[in-house]
């Protein structure tokens, strides 16, 4: 009698085990990116095992979020912005949050007869060419985008 | 003689020389608060890698409560970046809404030993800083945004709203008519209310079912929070797609080749679709179009995927930011997604969808969870009948 309650101990023991290695199992493991991520990069790899969706908001609700299958080296293109973020399987992952900031990134060659005016940064650029203290041409310039200006000092500012 | 050959060694540095200087982040936000004091960080790019002296200044309305490093800052050609800060010890008191100053970092030009400039204009970069001040009592900023549906299919309408004032919003809702495009209204609801704290965005989000026929639909909302209300209107359409793009995939990018892409097309719905296409516009700021391409033809079966092919001429296509219209058409009906296509020397990025740059095989992972789902199973039934085996022996 007392042997039979062993066995059965044994088995409950065993079932709970299993059961809480197959949680752990089902767990999402989200490798990368980091919790509190900052970057001003903006394509962004994912490294998560076990889950099949990855679910990117900018509100912590996540009411609209853009949805994305997982697959292995998913990468993103996301502009700078606070996002939130998780990871879905058979369960969800902890809520985590990925900043990328906005980076001013303003380049100048001289070409004989003015400058040619290129925004290598990631946001798009308002662009004032002052003559000395004059403000004589204000341009916007997209990201990776290039215009010619004449001026003897240009300045770069995050446009809104 | 040596003047000469001293002006045009100086007029080829200066021809082919790129100056550049950045910094990161480009904005800073905080949110107002009596005596606020920080110190806040910023990162100056040296893309250039080369020696450099700046100079800081604060520029705007609130320059006076900023503390800047003075002095010119020197960054060596080996620092690629180099990390500064700038406090700001904010008053008492500052209007509502939204305060700035603009914090400058200038390169200095360097003087040669005769005594001239080499740099012919001096490069700046500004890293900003927005203070949101509360409005007093309770403030709303809100917006409407509608996603299109099918037929028959969800219309999801978002409210942003954004608690500018000094107090918490407890009851935020929208009551919305639906017109046609006739001006007939065809359905009236209310969402459900949402509480949004002082400083914070939430979003009021409601699904509505498109049980109307094809066509473009009005929504005019009143966004109703504790103290008013707020007049919001958008359009929307209600039509059928089917086909859905959901990856687009460059292997090699050269800008001025021919660039092939591959467009991989979900067909959602429960028949084959038959001769579907999809057509690639490219536009410019202006938004004229620079480039536009068709695909081929494809069939695709019925609730499966289908990579399409569209071949991009990049001749003539300068390094830069475009907007990029791609339309599957099949039938008499389009689907089309807006994307934007951000194009550089050797690399093409598409904004607007995730992608894929390696795949593995899976399964491996769900097959070991399904033998572990069947163990747990069965040592519980196993242990439920021994349970009921020492019933019977017990009770006899």
């Amino acid at each position: 009698m007392e042997n039979i309650y062993k066995i059965d101990l044994v088995l409950i023991v065993v079932s709970l085990a299993v059961l809480i290695g197959v949680v752990g199992y089902i767990n999402p493991l989200v490798v990368a990116p980091l919790d509190d991520y900052e970057t001003s990069e903006t394509e962004i790899l994912f490294s998560i095992e076990k889950a099949d969706v990855l679910l990117v908001d900018d509100n912590i609700d996540f009411t609209t979020p853009d949805e994305y299958s997982l697959e292995d080296g998913l990468k993103i293109n996301l502009k700078p912005g606070k996002y939130y973020w998780k990871a879905v399987g058979v369960l969800e992952s902890d809520v985590r949050t990925l900043t990328i900031n906005s980076e001013i990134d303003l380049r100048l060659e001289f070409d004989g007869e003015g400058y040619s005016v290129v925004n290598a940064g990631n946001v798009r650029l308002n662009v004032d060419v002052y003559n000395g203290t004059e403000l004589v041409d204000k341009v916007k310039v997209g990201i990776n985008g290039e215009t010619v200006v004449s001026g003897d000092k240009i300045v770069g500012s995050q446009d809104e | 003689m040596n003047r000469r050959i001293l002006f045009f060694v100086m007029f080829m540095f200066m021809v082919s020389s790129v100056y550049a200087l950045g910094v990161s982040p480009g904005r800073t936000t905080v949110d107002f608060k009596e005596g606020f004091q920080k110190d806040i960080t910023f990162e100056i790019i040296n893309s250039g890698d080369k020696d450099m002296k700046l100079l800081l200044t604060a520029q705007g309305e609130l320059a006076p409560y900023v503390s800047i490093p003075s002095g010119t800052i020197s960054v060596s050609a080996s620092e690629h970046s180099k990390t500064l800060s700038y406090s700001i010890n904010l008053p008492n008191n500052l209007e509502p809404g939204l305060r700035t100053a603009d914090i400058f970092i200038v390169e200095v030009p360097e003087i040669t030993e005769t005594g001239s400039s080499v740099v012919l204009a001096t490069l700046a970069v500004v890293t900003q800083l927005y203070v949101n001040v509360p409005y007093p009592g309770k403030f709303v900023e809100a917006d409407l945004i509608i996603y299109d549906a099918n037929q028959g299919g969800d219309v999801r309408l978002i409210f942003p709203v954004v608690s500018r004032g000094e107090f918490d919003l407890t009851d935020v809702r929208a009551n919305v008519d639906i017109f046609n495009s006739v001006g007939d209204k065809v359905d009236s609801f209310n969402t459900q209310s949402i509480g949004v704290p002082s400083g914070a965005r939430k979003e009021v989000v409601y699904d509505w079912k498109a049980d109307v026929p094809i066509g473009n639909y009005r929504a005019s909302a009143s966004l109703v929070y504790d103290e008013g209300t707020i007049p919001l209107e958008a359009v929307f359409s209600v039509g059928s797609k089917e086909l859905e793009l959901q990856e687009i995939t460059v292997n090699s990018f050269s800008l001025g080749e021919i660039v092939k892409l591959e467009m991989l097309v979900e067909n959602k719905w429960s028949e084959k679709i038959v001769d579907a296409h999809i057509s690639t516009k490219i536009k410019n700021d202006r938004g004229d179009i620079v480039s536009s391409f068709d695909s081929a033809a494809y069939d695709i079966d019925a609730l499966s995927k289908q990579t399409f092919v569209s071949y991009w001429d990049t001749a003539g296509v300068r390094v830069g930011d475009y907007q990029t219209e791609v339309s599957i058409n099949y039938g008499d009906k389009s689907s089309t997604k807006n994307l934007e296509f951000q194009v550089s020397e050797n690399d093409l990025k598409v904004v607007g969808l995730g992608y894929v740059i390696s795949t593995d095989e899976g399964g491996e992972g769900n097959s070991l969870m399904i033998i572990l789902v069947v163990v747990i199973v069965l040592l519980v039934l196993i242990n439920l009948l021994w349970f009921l085996l020492l019933r019977k022996r017990l009770s006899k």
